[in-house]
């Protein structure tokens, strides 16, 4: 009898739990929706990072006002639309300060959305405080391999594929040419340390060993005894590996050292040509190989989602009084991500937005989303382009490789 | 001396019960976390700073080694947090005993040199060539050790460890001679202190604290580059604490960290510019007006600063 009374006792204590159980559900299905979805993110006022940033941030800030601007972003949650607020605070280019930064943002601020800042060094705080705060964190380039390390639950990779990726057509492209003296220069961090191992590897894989490969301080600020150093192994293609401020400073160094390589690769003329112009000089560009993207790789045909190409460059130019360069792409596809989860995500807890994240499939101006199960982007591809002198003096891309998506063929180098 | 005692162990008793409650109060547990990393390497500057008047440009330097000897221990001879905490302090102990004829110098060659050292130090470490040892410029992931709350719990273990060791330094002999040595290392000599060995130990454990405390923030963290834990802002933040409290004393480090990290995360978090127009004004006028730190002020009134 007493156990009976017990099994009673339990049968009406699950039943009451699950009643509670039930009318939490109910009382969060019918909340009322927020005023506005909160975005937070952080961006380098000053510091190694400030270039590529600040330009992140404002194609943030574009996405953020043409959103607003026709009364906010649909959230199926609650079947609405809803105005987006940013919440922004500026780490100067310090993880340290950033940590903070991060975990304000989410203690304090309440965000809905978290947003990393640029690069894998300033994602890299951001990682930690997501995780720690069950806080999915999307990612515009902070294209680390290290963060998508499964399980990696917490994080999804808006532009850019993984930086290990990144050198697959450049590595390729070099074996199709039949170079077999290459000298590698890298700056040691994570991104373009892991271009190098990427790239030395599929040279090795076709018995091809650099003649030079060595790392150097990210915060480089001479490369002329590197630039010699290399030349004396007599290369047929240079690489150099590096931030916006390193392959500024190698091109610098390069034209004064007389030096002349017959081939060279750099990351950066790629996504941020008006940049290196106004440092360097067309000149100096001229027929430079680089991985080209938005806008140097347009996309304006089959797009699914989003403003074109030509259309993004027009409307965002108000803003910020000269063309868009890839980062600006990168902060607005960061947003248009953000827009089509909130679209489809069933709810705005953190695991629902993730899981929304992941199944989306769109082309956007950045080209191919496509999202791995660890977070990591599939979908873009960086093919090999040239910088070849325009009649106007200036440089414009021309892709070589691979033939799928050439517009051209490369030139001798002068 | 017994009411000494009870006075210490009330301080320790009342800074462990803010940092547990301040949890409760103030969700930011990451910028709390922060603030007692600077409490406690604030101690360690006030150790060697205040008690020998070594200023140790390169601290970091032994924070940062913390750090990595932690995440390796834990990483490649896969210890359990605290023993790989207990390791980082060990390597960071080992770095001082190298580094201890830097002690030969003093004032600025001895500052220069202490930072010269540190950035060697971060410069092997993030060096490509050793990646299979130190995992190189590519950083560190402890994904699987990955406990902020443990972690936050052990660093106020370590902060009152840190304000420990500088309340008995204050009452002991050991710290009376290293003040004696401190203000006149000749005299103290000859009256018997053996400078060299007393000089070594507070270097030596100076080293030690910033060694645990770079493991624990290598624990709380998880995923770090060498840059993050070998960063000079770090020692500038720590010895500027310092000085603006006011070196050897124990509440002076601790009063210019809570106030000057509080006005950093205050208004350098949503208008750093502003904060570093600020906090460069404030260094100038610390500088000129009041060299031994707010303490002096209040000693000069009369009031005695523990």
């Amino acid at each position: 009898m007493m156990r009976f009374k017990r099994y009673l006792w339990t049968l009406a204590s699950v039943a009451a739990l699950l009643a509670m159980g039930g009318g939490a559900t109910a009382s969060a299905a019918s909340a009322p929706a927020p005023k506005f979805i909160t975005i937070g993110t952080l961006y380098a006022g000053s510091g190694n990072y400030a270039t590529s940033s600040l330009p992140e941030l404002a194609g943030l800030k574009f996405w953020i006002s043409q959103v607003n601007a026709k009364g906010g972003v649909y959230v199926k949650a609650y079947h609405k639309k809803i105005k987006i607020r940013l919440v922004d605070y500026n780490d100067q280019s310090d993880p340290n300060t950033a940590t903070t930064q991060y975990a304000q943002l989410i203690t304090q601020d309440k965000v809905n959305i978290l947003v990393s800042d640029f690069g894998s060094v300033l994602t890299a705080a951001a990682v930690t405080v997501a995780k720690e705060h069950k806080m999915v964190l999307f990612d515009p380039t902070g294209t680390g391999s290290s963060f998508f390390t499964p399980p990696s639950p917490y994080i999804v990779l808006t532009s850019l594929p993984t930086s290990a990726v990144w050198p697959d057509s450049f590595a390729k492209y070099l074996i199709a040419l039949g170079k077999k003296r290459v000298a590698i220069v890298y700056a040691t961090n994570d991104f373009d340390g892991a271009q190098d191992a990427t790239l030395v590897a599929a040279l090795k894989a076709h018995h091809i060993t650099p003649v030079y490969n060595n790392g150097v301080d990210t915060a480089t600020s001479n490369y002329t005894v590197i630039i010699h150093n290399m030349a004396q192994t007599h290369p047929d293609a240079a690489v150099e590996f590096g931030y916006p401020n390193n392959d500024i400073t190698f091109f610098q160094n390069l034209s004064a050292s007389g030096v002349h390589f017959p081939f060279l690769f750099t990351i950066f003329p790629g996504q941020q040509l008006a940049l290196l112009t106004q440092n360097v000089g067309a000149k100096a560009l001229s027929d430079t190989f680089t991985y080209p993207t938005p806008p140097l790789l347009a996309y304006n045909k089959g797009i699914t989602y989003g403003l074109s190409l030509n259309a993004f460059a027009k409307a965002i130019k108000p803003q910020i009084k000269s063309a868009p360069n890839f980062l600006d792409i990168a902060g607005y596809q960061a947003g248009l991500v953000i827009q089509k989860t909130l679209e489809t995500s069933k709810s705005l807890s953190q695991l629902d937005l993730r899981a929304a994240a992941g199944r989306i499939r769109f082309f956007t101006l950045d080209g191919q989303y496509k999202l791995a199960k660890s977070g990591a982007q599939l979908g873009e591809l960086l093919p090999v382009a040239q910088l070849q002198p325009t009649k106007s003096g200036g440089v414009a891309p021309v892709i070589v490789y691979p033939q799928s998506v050439a517009t051209g063929k490369a030139v001798a180098t002068h | 001396m017994r009411r000494g005692v009870w006075r210490d162990g009330a301080i320790l008793l009342a800074v462990a019960v803010v940092l547990l409650l301040l949890p409760k109060a103030y969700s930011n547990q990451m910028l709390l976390f922060q603030l007692m990393v600077y409490l406690a390497l604030s101690q360690g500057v006030n150790i060697l700073y205040g008690f020998t008047g070594y200023l140790p440009f390169g601290y970091v330097g032994f924070f940062g080694i913390g750090a990595y000897g932690a995440s390796l221990a834990m990483l490649d001879l896969h210890f359990a947090p605290l023993l790989g905490i207990l390791a980082g302090a060990v390597v960071a102990l080992l770095l001082g005993l190298l580094l201890s004829p830097l002690l030969r110098l003093s004032g600025a060659y001895f500052a220069i040199a202490s930072l010269a050292a540190s950035q060697a130090v971060y410069l092997v470490i993030a060096n490509p060539s050793l990646q299979n040892i130190t995992y190189g410029p590519y950083g560190i992931q402890l994904p699987n050790q990955f406990n902020p709350i443990a972690s936050y719990y052990t660093m106020v273990v370590v902060l009152l460890l840190a304000v420990g060791v500088v309340l008995y330094i204050r009452r002991s002999r050991f710290g009376m001679a290293l003040q004696a040595m401190r203000d006149d290392p000749v005299s103290a000599a000859m009256s018997g202190v053996p400078v060299v060995r007393e000089r070594i130990a507070a270097w030596l454990i100076s080293a030690a604290l910033a060694g645990v405390v770079g493991g624990v923030f290598a624990w709380q963290t998880s995923v770090f580059y060498p840059d993050a834990v070998f960063t000079l802002s770090i020692s500038i933040f720590a010895i500027v604490f310092a000085l603006f409290g006011g070196v050897g004393t124990l509440l002076g480090p601790m009063f210019g960290t809570v106030v000057l990290f509080g006005m950093y995360n205050m208004i350098g978090i949503s208008d750093p510019q502003y904060f570093q127009l600020i906090y460069g004004l404030l260094i100038v006028a610390l500088v000129i007006f009041l060299p031994d730190g707010v303490a002096s002020l209040l000693r000069k009134k009369g009031i005695h600063v523990l």
